[in-house]
């Protein structure tokens, strides 16, 4: 209170300024009414715009020129040579990069950079015919000088996916429309293999000169009916249809927008208000909010992800003893697994789903049966005095549920389950590198990746009776000259995997795809590692 | 000017000590930047590589040390997995976090001080104890579930009525300013009705402390002004400097406090984008992140600080 009181009074009245400012205003006690019925009329008028301007705007569908996809796993940076992740093969192959041949929506193996191709008798040359219009989006020409730059800088410098060109021995170029890879020994899964990341083409004009190389990390240059106009990353990818596109498949829309939502409330009311045209995937509880809504297409789709009960089969491990897995295996009702998660995942009782070649249906070999279960694990040593006490640790992205029902399941065969869900860097360190663990839940989503569990480095640990046989016949499987030989191989293996319980398969997922109606041309099927968008078109 | 000196050195001291908190927090994690980046199917070798080429190979001593030389140069590095610089992202992030905060906070303000003070003055006892509920409940309320709840009244698509966005930022930010406001309304009033709340409180609380604690108020009334005009213009005066101190550690906590906000709308800023990091260890990154809003956090005390001197010059006084 630094200011003075230098009032002064005359008459009973002061002169202080401030109290006599007060004095001279006439009171405000009456309220204002009009304040309020201005207030609500503004309110009501609010209220009727919001309802008309919608309605009125009901006009002829046209083709937009603009749709927006919402997926859920976004990736960290563009750079797909350095970064792992499905997320990057989802959004890049076939769309931006494309590679010598390309997947198809059953998993098998088409055409795309080039036209044609033979392979030896012997299995150990695969020679390929470049389309020779090919072009990459900066107007440079797409030659064989390009392929084998691409595949040889991806051996000699171990980018991502370098070891699936298993037996490679070397890429040449004969003419500037052919491409010959060699093999040391007969590999039939290489066609396959050069579908993804490996097979990839990149414009060696540009990246093998450090001042002109692209920052892979931010910018893709490709061959696809689309370029990256912008990314942000964890949030949003826009993409412009390339005018110049060489090939057949022509983008059909002339942006795309990818974007990405980690809360599954947001991606649903990003589609209900239109934000969005295209969620993929969506939980099913999740979907039924659109089956019944005719403004809505909800449509699930076959793929290769595998959510596999991982068991550690070391020895020291209560999960070594063959009868404790097998009486988990029994203890599982799959059936009730699947219908809890809404019913349109698929079984699964071996390693091998419908979309890989060696496939057989196992689900007969360990039926839901309690009382084998308990037999199993007394034969072991425990009961319900001595229930056997196991952790399950797996990582937070699969949520909390499929951990709580394993839990009440396996409990009525006397295993005590302790439930740990962790971050996925701490599942990568603890599980899958220290093999520190008893049981762990991964979506195991890539294909072709049964090789893993002829692997006895591989967190399963899997040494047991089998596992000599297992490596040998995959071995044998990997370098058969022929394709067929080679999936019943694989199919014996398998069988012999699941027969010895290595892990427990929970099921097949099925991703679901809610679209909104007018959308079409979005792929179904695998569309979490495969996402041609060249064909989507949005009609509203 | 001293107390501002000696205040300032406490900072820089405290940051030193959060600097080596936090280094050596996010080591003790279990979690390799590079195994992420190298994905589940690389050979041991290969992300040995990567750990060389990221510099993680090195003892901690010099990382950190380097790692310090940059922050006090003003460079924080680049992200390990994105290739970016951390100042950029952290720019673009904050691009939409502050102005969410900001927003909610001039709501917060607007509901709680003039609500709080109504639940002090207003004539009826019903309406004060329904205020002082409204302020308990308020308070209580999770952020989410106000979100889906203003979601289902007021988004477009889903609401009642249904006029404003949900979710999402425009793609290029602030270069469409109203669509971009626009996707701000709905978190902030959610955010801005919860922090609201608890203003609310605060403010009541405050002015019933002013009033019953020493006879200010009886001495503004007794020069004639009336209860309530002597609470408004006098009490909140003196209930000022306890609103600051609330107002500005709210502030600093919303930072990372609207993360579920965030995330339920959907809006790429600090809190979800700190959460991603850390799931992805990605080092550099947490680490200018959680240097940068511990210096915001420290700042802003710095600053409620100060600011009690100059709206209390009793403190002065007192020292």
């Amino acid at each position: 209170m630094t200011k003075k009181n230098n009032g002064t009074t005359v008459n009973g009245m002061t002169l202080d300024p401030t109290l006599a400012g007060r004095l001279k205003g006439p009171k405000s006690g009456v309220p204002k009414r009009w304040v309020a019925v201005l207030v609500i009329v503004a309110f009501i008028a609010a209220f009727l715009v919001a309802w008309i301007v919608p309605k009125s705007q009901a006009e002829q569908p046209t083709r937009q020129d603009s749709v927006t996809i919402g997926l859920k796993l976004a990736p960290t940076n563009l750079d797909i040579r350095g970064t792992a992740g499905s997320a990057l093969d989802q959004l890049l192959i076939g769309n931006v990069y494309e590679g010598l041949v390309a997947r198809d929506e059953s998993n098998g193996v088409k055409p795309a950079l080039a036209k044609s191709w033979t392979v030896s008798d012997d299995g150990l040359t695969y020679t390929f015919s470049l389309n020779r219009d090919a072009t990459f989006s900066n107007g440079d020409k797409l030659t064989a000088a390009d392929a084998v730059w691409s595949i040889q800088t991806l051996v000699d410098n171990q980018y991502h996916d370098y070891d699936q060109l298993r037996n490679f021995k070397s890429v040449s170029a004969p003419d500037d429309y052919t491409v010959v890879i060699a093999l040391s020994e007969p590999y039939p899964d290489l066609l396959w293999a050069l579908t993804g990341r490996a097979g990839l083409v990149f414009d060696s004009k540009v990246e093998s000169n450090a001042a002109t190389a692209t920052d892979m990390k931010t910018s893709a240059l490709g061959s696809g009916p689309y370029a990256v106009a912008s990314f942000n990353e964890n949030d949003s990818v826009v993409l412009k249809a390339n005018p110049d596109y060489w090939g057949e498949s022509k983008a059909q829309t002339a942006t795309v927008v990818v974007r990405y939502f980690t809360d599954d409330n947001a991606a649903v009311n990003a589609l209900s208000s239109g934000d969005v045209q295209v969620l993929a995937p969506i939980s099913s509880s999740l979907a039924t909010t659109f089956e019944n809504n005719p403004a809505y297409i909800v449509q699930a789709g076959d793929g290769t992800d595998k959510y596999v009960l991982g068991m550690n089969n070391a020895a020291d491990k209560a999960t070594g003893d063959i009868r404790v897995r097998q009486a988990i295996r029994y203890a599982i009702d799959h059936e009730q697994l699947i219908a809890s998660r809404g019913g349109t995942d698929k079984l699964l009782g071996g390693p091998i789903p419908s979309l890989d070649p060696g496939y057989e249906d196992l689900t007969g070999l360990y039926p839901y049966d309690l009382d084998k279960a308990k037999e199993l694990l007394e034969e072991a040593g425990y009961d319900e005095n001595n229930p056997l006490k196991l952790t399950l640790t797996y990582a937070n992205t699969y949520g909390t549920e499929i951990g709580d029902q394993l839990r009440s399941q396996l409990k009525k065969a006397n295993i005590d389950l302790t439930v740990n869900v962790v971050e996925f860097s701490t599942w990568l360190q603890q599980v899958y590198t220290d093999k520190d663990y008893d049981l762990s839940i991964v979506d195991h989503n890539e294909s072709h990746d049964f090789s893993n569990y002829a692997n006895p480095d591989y967190y399963f640990n899997y040494t047991g009776d089998h596992a000599a046989d297992v490596q040998q016949l995959t071995a044998q499987a990997l370098s058969s000259a022929s394709e067929s030989d080679s999936e019943t191989l694989l199919a014996r293996a398998a069988r012999l995997v699941s027969e010895d319980a290595v892990c427990d398969w929970l099921f097949n997922y099925r991703v679901t795809t809610a679209m909104a109606a007018g959308v079409s041309g979005f792929p179904v099927n695998m569309n979490q590692t495969v996402m041609p968008l060249y064909d989507v078109v949005y009609v509203a | 000017m001293k107390f501002t000196l000696q205040r300032l050195g406490l900072l820089v001291v405290a940051l030193a000590v959060v600097s080596v908190l936090i280094f050596a927090a996010i080591r003790v994690l279990p979690g390799d930047v590079a195994a992420v980046m190298a994905g589940m199917n690389a050979s041991p070798a290969r992300i040995a590589a990567l750990r060389a080429e990221l510099g993680l190979d090195e003892p901690l001593v010099v990382q950190y040390l380097s790692w310090l030389k940059g922050v006090v140069t003003g460079d924080f590095g680049t992200s390990m997995l994105t290739g970016q610089p951390i100042a950029a992202i952290v720019a673009g992030r904050a691009a939409v976090t502050f102005p969410l905060i900001l927003l909610g906070l001039a709501i917060a303000l607007v509901l709680g001080i003039s609500l709080g003070c109504a639940a002090v003055l207003a004539r009826r006892c019903w309406v004060r104890s329904l205020l002082q509920a409204i302020a308990v409940v308020g308070g209580a309320v999770p952020a989410l579930w106000a979100g889906l709840l203003l979601i289902l009244l007021l988004g477009s698509g889903t609401g009642v009525l249904s006029v404003l966005p949900t979710q999402g930022f425009p793609q290029d930010g602030w270069a469409s300013p109203g669509r971009a406001l626009t996707c701000l309304v709905l978190p902030a009033l959610t955010v801005g009705i919860i922090v609201g709340a608890s203003i609310m409180r605060y403010t009541r609380s405050a002015l019933l402390d002013v009033e019953t604690n020493g006879d200010v108020i009886a001495l503004a009334m007794a020069c004639g002004m009336t209860r309530r005009r002597a609470m408004v213009t006098v009490g909140l005066r003196l209930a000022t400097p306890q609103l600051v101190s609330v107002v500005g550690l709210t502030f600093a906590e919303m930072i990372t406090g609207v993360m579920v906000v965030e995330n339920l709308f959907a809006l790429p800023g600090i809190g979800t984008g700190l959460v991603t990091d850390i799931g992805q260890r990605d080092l550099i990154a947490v680490q200018g992140e959680l240097l940068m809003l511990a210096a915001f956090f420290l700042v802003v005390g710095f600053a409620v600080d100060v600011a009690h001197r100059t709206l209390d010059p009793r403190l002065e006084r007192a020292a």
